[in-house]
């Protein structure tokens, strides 16, 4: 029983990271009506940048955070700005414009291989980091510490989001472009600059989970596509554009994978998170949060 | 000459020249890296027959290569039926699970409708992973299952040497490509184009576009399904990261994509484009500049999406018939 107890806690701790992951995937769709195929790339990005701005300094590893999450944000600015805005102006009436969508499966596909072609395809780690395999005991249980910061800083983020979305000037621009892009210029709000932020942001928060990530997770070219089509699954369980429902998602994917081992073969738990999400594409398309007309 | 004569002429002369080509090309290599372009513009035309003319993005298309590939080769292992006739019952059990994918999934929309099909073929990929024997059918799970090249031959699909096979694939190809021309001018393909630019229009209209998509699907696994039986007898092994990769169903949606889709020539153009794109430069980079070729797919796909969001035919077409009016000295229809 002690077991389940423990692999629950790990999971909720590994599962919020995936959250964390899945965020700005989340915040990305809500506002453009995108699904961003890159965002597992996005997140292999943030991961290299956390990886050298810690290699390279020999600083903390969440001290990175003060230059993963500029970067990452200018970075996700360009990209929309120089990449993705041309083609969105082209198809400015489609509500989901699918030429978005194959543009960043070719992005997904550039990052990639680019960083392939850099990094090379070797594993690196941060080796010693004081981070690595540290554990907190309590009794018989042991729960991951990095883990346990990843989960503050899922925590912390969705909170941070939500906050901006509901509370500043800015937030209810997105809010209002994501509603109604077409009534929102109307009102004055440069909806391609909303988007260039949202964008922005969703890239800095993948680079957060990236950092997350970095102490106890290996870092190499493909470690993106881990992630992609478990963000995809999360952002639907919890419900595409809900910023909670990410969160909750992300955990609920962690705690199968995490409990799952214990009942079977641990390579069927994914088939049961694919199960689970195609029961919730038929049953219930706006997963927990989603709103309905989102569909 | 009459001007749809003289364009139709360099088709057949094309058709010669493919058809001629291995007496000319001895090299196995070439060989090789021409079966795969005719695999991939047959795969990628039997696509088109959802994603190009019902207009949706259907990214689980090798569930029916793996589904073709398994099938036939677990029949002429484990009780010797010729995989002829394993192609046709992997057919038929491809199109079931394509109707089957394909009733609660087309009801949705764009995205929704790309991540089902995601979730589909990954999760049957898995499944394969981790079955080692489906009631009286061994699996194997992630090791696959080799094919003893014992007796060559048309009857038992193996041959010594690559010339039947591109002839075979050559023949699959032309014939789902009259396939594709039939429809296209048919009352379904018709159903089809309007069912994917203006459902709700083409409903009012009368036209049952959920049963036309639904039909289109089952045609489509069908036929992807046969490339599955073939891929198997070419490279006799198979395992499910080789069939039933989510990389195949995305190569296919690029080649179509960058061809044009909802076209007839998109696809055969598409692949001809990309394909020795990436043999060659996999051929020459591969152990230098890995993972280029992908870095080029992408890069032309941006572009293409870019400058011609309906794919590289349409420009393509153009300048092909007006190089062929000119050269038959036909004046351009007034």
């Amino acid at each position: 029983m002690l077991f389940v107890i423990e692999d629950t806690i790990n999971g909720i701790l590994m599962g919020s990271i995936y959250g964390l992951a899945a965020l700005g995937l989340t915040l990305i769709f809500g506002v453009l009506k995108v699904i961003n195929f890159a965002h597992g790339s996005l997140l292999m990005v943030g991961m290299y940048v956390a990886y050298w701005a810690v290699a390279l300094t020999g600083l903390h590893p969440y001290v990175a955070l003060l230059i993963v999450v500029p970067v990452m944000f200018l970075f996700g600015y360009l990209l929309q700005d120089i990449i993705i805005k041309p083609i969105f102006k082209a198809e400015k009436d489609v509500r989901e414009p699918i030429t978005v969508i194959i543009v960043t499966t070719g992005l997904w596909y550039i990052l990639d291989n680019l960083s392939l072609l850099v990094f090379g395809p070797q594993y690196r780690n941060l080796q010693d980091n004081p981070l690595r395999g540290k554990m907190l005991e309590f009794g018989d249980m042991m729960i991951s510490v990095p883990k346990l910061w990843g989960f503050c800083a899922a925590v912390a983020c969705t909170a941070a989001i939500h906050i901006f979305l509901q509370k500043t000037r800015m937030g209810r621009a997105v809010r209002a472009t994501s509603l109604d892009r077409d009534a929102a210029s109307l009102q004055g709000i440069n909806q391609y600059k909303i988007y260039n932020i949202a964008f922005g942001i969703g890239t800095a928060v993948a680079g957060v989970a990236g950092v997350a990530l970095v102490p106890f997770y290996n870092v190499f070219p493909s470690v993106g596509v881990l992630f992609d089509i478990k963000c995809f699954i999360i952002v639907v369980l919890g419900g595409l554009g809900s910023i909670g429902g990410a969160l909750l998602g992300g955990m609920i994917v962690g705690v199968i994978e995490s409990v799952g081992p214990q009942f079977m073969a641990a390579t069927w738990t994914e088939a049961i998170v694919y199960g689970l999400f195609l029961v919730f594409l038929f049953l219930k398309p706006s997963g927990l949060f989603g709103v309905k007309y989102d569909w | 000459m009459s001007p749809s004569l003289a364009r139709k002429l360099p088709l057949v002369l094309a058709a010669i020249v493919a058809l001629a080509l291995p007496l000319v090309l001895r090299s196995p290599t070439y060989l090789h890296i021409l079966i795969l372009l005719y695999l991939y513009a047959y795969l990628t035309t039997s696509w088109n027959l959802v994603g190009g003319f019902a207009g949706v993005l259907p990214l689980g298309h090798a569930t029916f290569v793996g589904i073709g590939a398994y099938t036939s080769t677990i029949l002429s292992l484990q009780y010797g039926i010729s995989p002829w006739i394993g192609m046709l019952v992997g057919a038929v059990l491809a199109s079931i699970v394509g109707v089957i994918i394909g009733l609660p999934t087309f009801k949705m929309r764009g995205a929704y409708f790309a991540l089902a099909t995601i979730a589909f073929a990954e999760g049957i990929r898995v499944m394969t992973e981790n079955i080692d024997t489906l009631g009286p059918f061994q699996i194997n799970g992630p090791r696959g299952l080799q094919i003893p090249p014992l007796t060559t031959g048309f009857a038992s699909f193996m041959f010594a040497t690559k010339e039947p096979y591109y002839y075979i694939i050559l023949a699959m190809l032309a014939g789902v490509l009259a396939l594709t021309w039939f429809i296209s001018r048919s009352k379904l393909g018709y159903y089809l184009v309007a069912g994917g630019e203006e459902p709700e229009a083409a409903q009012a209209l009368g036209v049952n576009v959920a049963r036309a998509k639904l039909i289109a699907m089952a045609m489509s696994s069908f036929l992807t399904a046969f490339a599955g039986t073939f891929w198997a007898q070419f490279t006799l092994y198979i395992h499910p990261k080789s069939v039933m990769s989510l990389d195949i169903s995305f190569e296919i949606a690029f080649i179509a994509l960058i061809g044009g889709r909802g076209s007839i020539a998109g696809p055969v153009l598409g692949a001809l484009l990309l394909r020795p794109v990436g043999d060659f430069s996999r051929i020459y980079f591969g152990d230098t500049v890995p993972g280029l070729h992908l870095i080029i797919f992408g890069v032309v796909l941006i572009l293409v999406m870019f400058f011609q969001p309906r794919g590289l035919q349409e420009p393509l077409t153009r300048i092909y018939t007006r190089v062929v009016d000119r050269l038959a000295g036909v004046r351009e229809a007034a």
